[in-house]
């Protein structure tokens, strides 16, 4: 019934803000720059366009990811459901397209599996109340015992789709087409936040749900909404990563628990929801793709990566996202 | 009151019966399907494949107590494991100071959960998610590959059996009388359970609330620090892989034994139940002859199960303001 009322615009008070406050959506983009620097200085070759567009190929699978994880999060809530929604949609699409050499088959399959995993997800968060982080993890957990059991738990036999491959690898007029499948969807994520209902009810629902529900939000529908993006984004980013590494393998997703989240924390959105946006989190994806390279480059150990990581995050959370 | 929301009501309120029932029908299963596990032989395995989630269990419920979560026990049980496996020797004194130090490890990798959430005002679930890929990848620092040593005489001394009774059923008889009981029949587990309910109105009344929530922090570190040593004696080997089901699991067996993740209510009995019966379906399914790439998928789905049982009891409450101020832990 209150849809129509306009929400009643605060009056835009600079100066009562404190300098940190004001200065928060520049803090990802220096800590890019920061991380840009580092990396540069350890190995000059990150200055090259190869390595630059390497890079950005690969900040755009977890970017596309990222989108999901990002409305998520802005909701008060995680979705820890990709890794094996990564997978499941890689050998899924593959096996698929083998079997009927149609281009649409695999998107077909994104659709289905993005779909089917969000409302699940949907359906326990919002009805059943239960909290997102561990709903996710045993989501996540029945999509790895579906892929084995679907697979026999062998490798999946048939050769990627050639789209997936052209989505991951290719190039148009010299710039990686990944990269614009990402700002694509970026640009469609940004735009829904900011200028959409859709958006609004987003940050209303994270600032305080309660609230938003009393006010007219249709909150059951801004979960749909939120946790069926989140699963397409992971299937869209499955069917990529199989074109990446042109196979589709068990357990190619499990790189892809931290990093979404990692990308949205270091791009300035709250944990607590209701603050940020995906802006922040394109920085953030590539920050973590270049940290990543960074230790990658280092020839440190996957223990010690791990640690870094787990030790950057938690100094993140602690910098910005400190409750009261 | 419809039936359903009583059926609901009366899974999460009345948990520690229901699984305690639960129990007795997979036992009952079991012991049809192998009549050998009423050996004393049988029973010590049986023990011996679920005391490890019991005790990260029993630490688990600690932190859901007082309104927390603890994502990292896995990967404390992880580290544990790893560091007992490079440290141990032989001897009786090397394996006594091993104990030690894994115990005082443990405890330590939960106190600094603690610190962060209870002094640095940091959500629990972010945090001890942060926090898991640290002590994981410290786990992975100290052992990259499977292996290390652990002393034969210390692994029969936790695996082995007195006659029926398994040393493990004494460990767990040990870690309640000397653990669990001093702190929940003090003044600190009544507080604890008080900060749980409401954390708000412990403040108020004075209650030290970082302190106390500090300490389940700690307390659920040296649960998990046993149930590796434990897991070390049983597998002989240290393994940086070993503690990661344990996080999801240890939760699902607390809300199955109706713990509530809300904090403030639940009962011990209830989560031990919960754990057991939970390893014991784990453990049914290969004495069936489930093929192990099934596992996942039953484990998950009865991990879903478990959960949305918890959640209808909510699904038909009609006072929202009630369920979203509740809602969030």
């Amino acid at each position: 019934m209150s849809d129509a009322v306009p929400l009643p615009e605060l009056p835009a008070s600079p100066a009562r803000q404190p300098l940190s406050a004001r200065l928060q959506p520049v803090f990802p983009w220096l800590i890019l720059l920061v991380v840009f620097a580092f990396s540069v200085a350890i190995n000059p070759a990150f200055l090259t366009w190869s390595t630059i567009r390497l890079q950005l190929v690969q900040a755009a699978l977890i970017g596309i990811a990222a989108i999901g994880e990002t409305l998520a999060i802005l909701i008060g809530h995680i979705d820890l459901s990709i890794p094996w929604t990564v997978t499941l949609t890689a050998i899924l699409s593959a096996n698929a397209f083998a079997a009927h050499q149609a281009g649409w088959v695999p998107f077909a399959v994104v659709l289905g599996v993005g779909t089917c995993v969000g409302l699940l997800n949907a359906a326990g968060i919002y009805w059943l109340r239960v909290h997102s982080l561990i709903w996710t993890l045993s989501v996540n957990l029945i999509l790895q015992g579906i892929t084995l059991v679907y697979t026999n738990a062998s490798a999946a036999a048939a050769g990627v789709p050639p789209i997936a491959r052209t989505l991951a690898l290719g190039q148009w007029f010299g710039l990686p087409v990944a990269g614009l499948v990402w700002a694509a969807c970026g640009a469609c994520a940004i735009f829904a936040l900011r200028a959409t209902p859709f958006g609004r009810r987003v940050y209303a629902v994270g600032n305080n749900e309660l609230a938003a529900l009393l006010s007219g939000v249709p909150t059951a529908r801004i979960y749909v909404g939120v946790y069926v993006a989140s699963g397409l984004g992971a299937a869209l980013l499955g069917l990529m990563a199989s074109g990446y590494a042109s196979q589709a393998y068990l357990g190619m997703g499990d790189g892809y628990l931290l990093p979404p989240v990692a990308a949205v924390v270091i791009g300035g959105t709250r944990l607590s929801g209701g603050r940020g946006g995906y802006v922040g989190t394109i920085s953030g994806s590539l920050s973590v793709i270049l940290l990543q390279a960074m230790l990658v480059s280092l020839n440190v150990s996957e223990g010690l990566r791990q640690i870094v990581f787990g030790a950057i995050l938690l100094a993140l959370v602690f910098l910005f996202a400190r409750q009261r | 009151m419809t039936r359903l929301n009583r059926l609901g009501a009366r899974l999460t309120r009345g948990g520690a019966l229901f699984s305690a029932a639960a129990l007795l029908a997979v036992l009952v299963v079991y012991f049809i399907e192998q009549p050998l596990a009423l050996s004393g032989f049988g029973i010590a395995s049986l023990v011996n494949a679920s005391l490890a989630l019991v005790l990260v269990s029993m630490g688990q419920t600690c932190v859901l107590f007082a309104g927390g979560l603890d994502l990292s026990a896995g990967a404390i049980v992880s580290l544990v494991c790893c560091l007992a496996s490079t440290m141990m020797g032989d001897s009786t004194g090397s394996i006594l100071l091993t104990v030690l130090a894994c115990l005082a490890a443990g405890t330590l990798a939960g106190a600094v959960n603690g610190l962060l959430i209870a002094y640095g005002r940091l959500e629990p679930l972010i945090s001890t998610f942060c926090t898991l890929f640290i002590y994981g990848g410290l786990a992975l620092t100290l052992r990259p590959q499977p292996g290390g040593h652990i002393a034969d005489s210390f692994a029969n001394a936790l695996t082995g059996n007195l006659g029926v009774l398994p040393y493990g059923v004494l460990l767990l008889a040990l870690m309640l009388l000397l653990v669990w009981l001093p702190v929940f029949r003090s003044r600190l587990g009544r507080f604890i359970l008080a900060v749980g309910d409401s954390s708000d109105s412990a403040f108020a009344s004075g209650l030290p609330v970082r302190p106390v929530r500090l300490a389940t922090y700690a307390l659920s570190g040296l649960f998990a620090a046993v149930a590796a040593l434990f897991l070390a004696a049983e597998t002989t080997s240290g393994d940086a892989s070993i503690g990661n089901i344990y996080t999801l699991n240890s939760l699902a067996a607390a809300v199955l034994g109706g713990v509530a993740l809300t904090g403030g209510r639940g009962s011990v009995a209830g989560a031990i139940c919960g754990a057991t019966v939970l390893s014991l379906i784990l453990n049914l399914l290969s004495v069936l002859g489930v093929p192990a790439f099934w596992q996942d998928l039953i484990e998950g789905s009865l991990l879903l199960l478990v959960l949305s049982a918890a959640g209808i009891g909510r699904l038909r409450i009609d006072d929202w303001s009630r369920l979203l101020g509740r809602g969030r832990a």
